[in-house]
């Protein structure tokens, strides 16, 4: 169950990266912090694992729903074009991360842990693999892509990588540390969108690549 | 408590500067604040000498001596920056900067952003040196990147919003590499102690049991580690955010990012170094970061010596630095890391000086491009002009000056090891960056009168900078006993002694 969630998550990743619009692009980080929570919460009934509700809930209630309005608003607000005019071209793209979720596979393979095979809440490698990828997926789209906003949208899927791995390896960080993580990646945003919103101000685009004039 | 009180001061000067009306109460708030932390950090310095460690809270909070050192080093670098800024930006607002740049925004409320973030940047520092749980650490790294983002963007330029993108984003991946690797370090103490509860990430807790981690996900996690925290201290080929930040920022900003912020990111990067070295021995750390160490020392040399702008000249300085304290740590051993420990130490307080010099020639000249300075400063800048030459050769590691017993130190670890060929890189290295240095000053500082007017230097600006070299040059002679003593005991953590 977990490995098909899982597998739902790393299948929505490679949806950002195969398609251009920046609105539906924010939404399927949605959907996949959505999905993230659904494997949080399922891991934290078969493993007794109380804490990891609360992580469910907080990426439930901050990375499906609050952070992909304020991205939408600030979509809105600097009203820049649609399109993300990737570096790379899609079919490329797609292939890179099909490539990258290979090295995902052979890096999780590392980490067999025997004692966890056969109960529903089993974990595996599988999901690690998942985790390793999107990490891995979500620097390609960092580099690959121009706009500002889309950058920002894949630092997240990059963090919802890590939040994965975690969740799978130790069933959630402690308490107080996801929390601080979650407060850093709130407070991470709001930067980010005042800086988006900034460099669409002076730049008048909001292509990172018009950010060269700093050199040597 | 003396911990909680410690992060409690620039927390709260932080929220009284936001809601001060006045720029003089801002000021003081911020010298008041910063004066009473850096004697708090003294003490914090004197009672863990005399008792060893300090916890708080079941150890959410504990202190070391190498905590200690940190806590120490960045409250006398917050105090000298908060001295200097009163002048520094006083200047700003006479030079109508602020007008000129600020989009739409008075000069008060930037003032108050500067008041009111910097205090707040001070203590999410504090924060990485008192934080026992390794996750809470991270959570704090990435705390002060984002609390410095708007104190690079300060100005306003298209310039400043380009260096503070490229500072957060290459910060943000970098931080997350860096929380991967404190992922799998927990991950390869879990079935070691068998714990969900916070102390799972203790320093404390895990550096006892090291030996019995997972090596192989140890390594990885190490690695990721060092590409992380490596990020955020600017190690070649993680640097490129280095320059573009340190010459946008405000000075007293730029000298904390280079001064502080470098101290915290080794500081963790130290952390997981010792769990590594206990897990793994020495090898497999060393051989990573000679490589990293030798490349960031590297990478400086062709960029000084064509380097157009001073302040972009400071910055790979600073790179460089970062490269031979990585460097210390490689040479290991006890030699190695109080090498390290001195550098750290001896570079805290020489680095500002340098900032402040240039900070006080870009003011007068209203540039920082050495093709548009005509050299001769030493006639129209009595105070400063000698000062920047003085803090050049100091921060090169010329003989009278304490970089260079720190640098000799680290050397000798190295001929100490096993390799002989990185310590003969290193040194051939930081000759040719001391000849391009001290080229580029020499010509911006000496030379023949050109005409300007004299420059007008402010009381504030002028004795934070004979304050702060008098320091510099007493340290070349003479370093205090409990300094030394407190230094010592942080090396023996960091070898693993203690």
């Amino acid at each position: 169950m977990i490995t098909l969630m899982a597998a739902f998550v790393l299948v929505l990743q490679i949806a950002m990266v195969g398609q251009r619009w920046l609105v539906t692009n924010i939404r399927v980080f949605a959907a996949q912090s959505f999905l993230l929570a659904g494997i949080a919460n399922t891991i934290a009934y078969f493993n007794h694992a109380p804490h990891l509700y609360i992580a469910a809930f907080l990426t439930f209630s901050l990375k499906a729903v609050v952070l992909p309005i304020v991205l939408e608003r600030l979509v809105k607000r600097v009203g820049i074009g649609q399109e993300i005019a990737p570096i790379v071209n899609v079919p490329l793209s797609l292939l890179i991360s099909g490539g990258l979720t290979t090295v995902g596979y052979i890096v999780a393979a590392s980490f067999h842990h025997p004692e966890e095979s056969a109960s529903p809440a089993s974990l595996g490698r599988n999901t690690l693999a998942v985790a390793v990828s999107l990490f891995l997926i979500g620097f390609f789209m960092m580099i690959s892509r121009r706009k500002a906003i889309m950058q920002v949208l894949a630092l997240l899927s990059l963090e919802n990588g890590l939040f994965l791995a975690a969740i799978s390896l130790t069933y959630g960080m402690p308490l107080i540390v996801e929390l601080g993580i979650f407060f850093d990646l709130l407070v991470a945003v709001m930067v980010l969108g005042i800086l988006v919103y900034r460099i669409q101000e002076t730049f008048d685009s909001m292509d990172v690549t018009k950010l060269s004039r700093l050199r040597g | 408590m003396l911990l909680f009180v410690i992060l409690a001061i620039p927390l709260a000067a932080g929220a009284t500067s936001f809601a001060a009306r006045k720029r003089r109460a801002m000021e003081a708030i911020n010298l008041a604040g910063f004066a009473a932390l850096f004697l708090l950090a003294a003490a914090l310095g004197a009672k863990i000498l005399r008792a060893g460690s300090v916890q708080l809270w079941n150890g959410f909070l504990a202190a070391d001596s190498l905590s200690a050192l940190v806590v120490l080093l960045t409250a006398f670098v917050a105090l000298a920056c908060s001295v200097y800024a009163v002048g520094y930006f006083r200047e700003d607002e006479r030079n109508h900067v602020f007008e000129a740049n600020v989009r739409g925004a008075a000069t008060i409320s930037s003032l108050r952003n500067y008041y009111s973030l910097t205090p707040l940047f001070v203590f999410a520092m504090l924060l990485v040196a008192l934080a026992n749980n390794l996750g809470v650490m991270w959570v704090a790294i990435e705390a002060t990147t984002l609390a410095s983002v708007f104190l690079i963007s300060f100005y306003g330029r298209a310039t400043s919003i380009e260096a503070a993108w490229k500072y957060a984003m290459i910060g943000g991946v970098g931080l997350s590499m860096a929380l991967f690797g404190t992922i799998l370090t927990y991950y390869s103490a879990h079935h070691v102690l068998e714990t969900e509860t916070l102390a799972g990430l203790n320093w404390s807790v895990l550096v006892v049991n090291a030996p019995l981690f997972d090596k192989t996900t140890m390594k990885l996690a190490f690695i990721l580690i060092l590409l992380g925290y490596g990020t955020k201290a600017g190690i070649a080929p993680m640097h490129t955010w280095k320059p573009d930040a340190y010459s946008e920022a405000p000075v007293p900003v730029a000298a904390m990012l280079a001064a502080a912020v470098l101290n915290c990111a080794l500081y963790g990067l130290i952390r997981f170094y010792v769990l590594t070295t206990r897990c793994l021995g020495p090898e497999f750390a060393s051989q990573l970061l000679i490589i990293f160490g030798l490349l960031s020392v590297g990478v400086t040399v062709p960029f000084v010596l064509v380097q157009k702008s001073f302040r972009r000249l400071l910055a790979y300085s600073s790179i460089d630095h970062g490269g031979i304290m990585i460097l210390g740590l490689a040479f290991g051993g006890a030699l190695g890391a109080l090498g390290m420990l001195l550098h750290l130490t001896f570079h805290s307080i020489t680095k500002p000086l340098l900032f402040f010099c240039a900070g006080n020639v870009e003011q007068y000249l209203k540039t920082d491009l050495f093709r548009r300075a005509k050299g001769g400063l030493i006639h129209s800048m009595p105070v400063s002009g000698p000062i920047f030459l003085m803090a050049t050769l100091a921060v090169t590691g010329i003989p009278p000056f304490s970089l260079f017993q720190s640098e000799f130190t680290i050397l000798r670890a190295g001929f100490g090891g096993p390799l002989l060929w990185p310590p003969i890189l290193l040194i051939v290295l930081l000759v040719v960056i001391f000849i391009g240095f001290l080229v580029h000053i020499a010509k911006l500082v000496l030379g023949e009168d050109p005409g300007l007017p004299p420059a007008d230097l402010c009381p504030w600006k002028k004795y934070s900078l004979i304050g702060l070299a008098s320091v510099v040059v007493i340290m070349g002679f003479w370093l205090p006993g409990p300094l030394f003593d407190l230094i010592r005991n942080a090396a023996q953590v960091v070898g693993g002694e203690r």
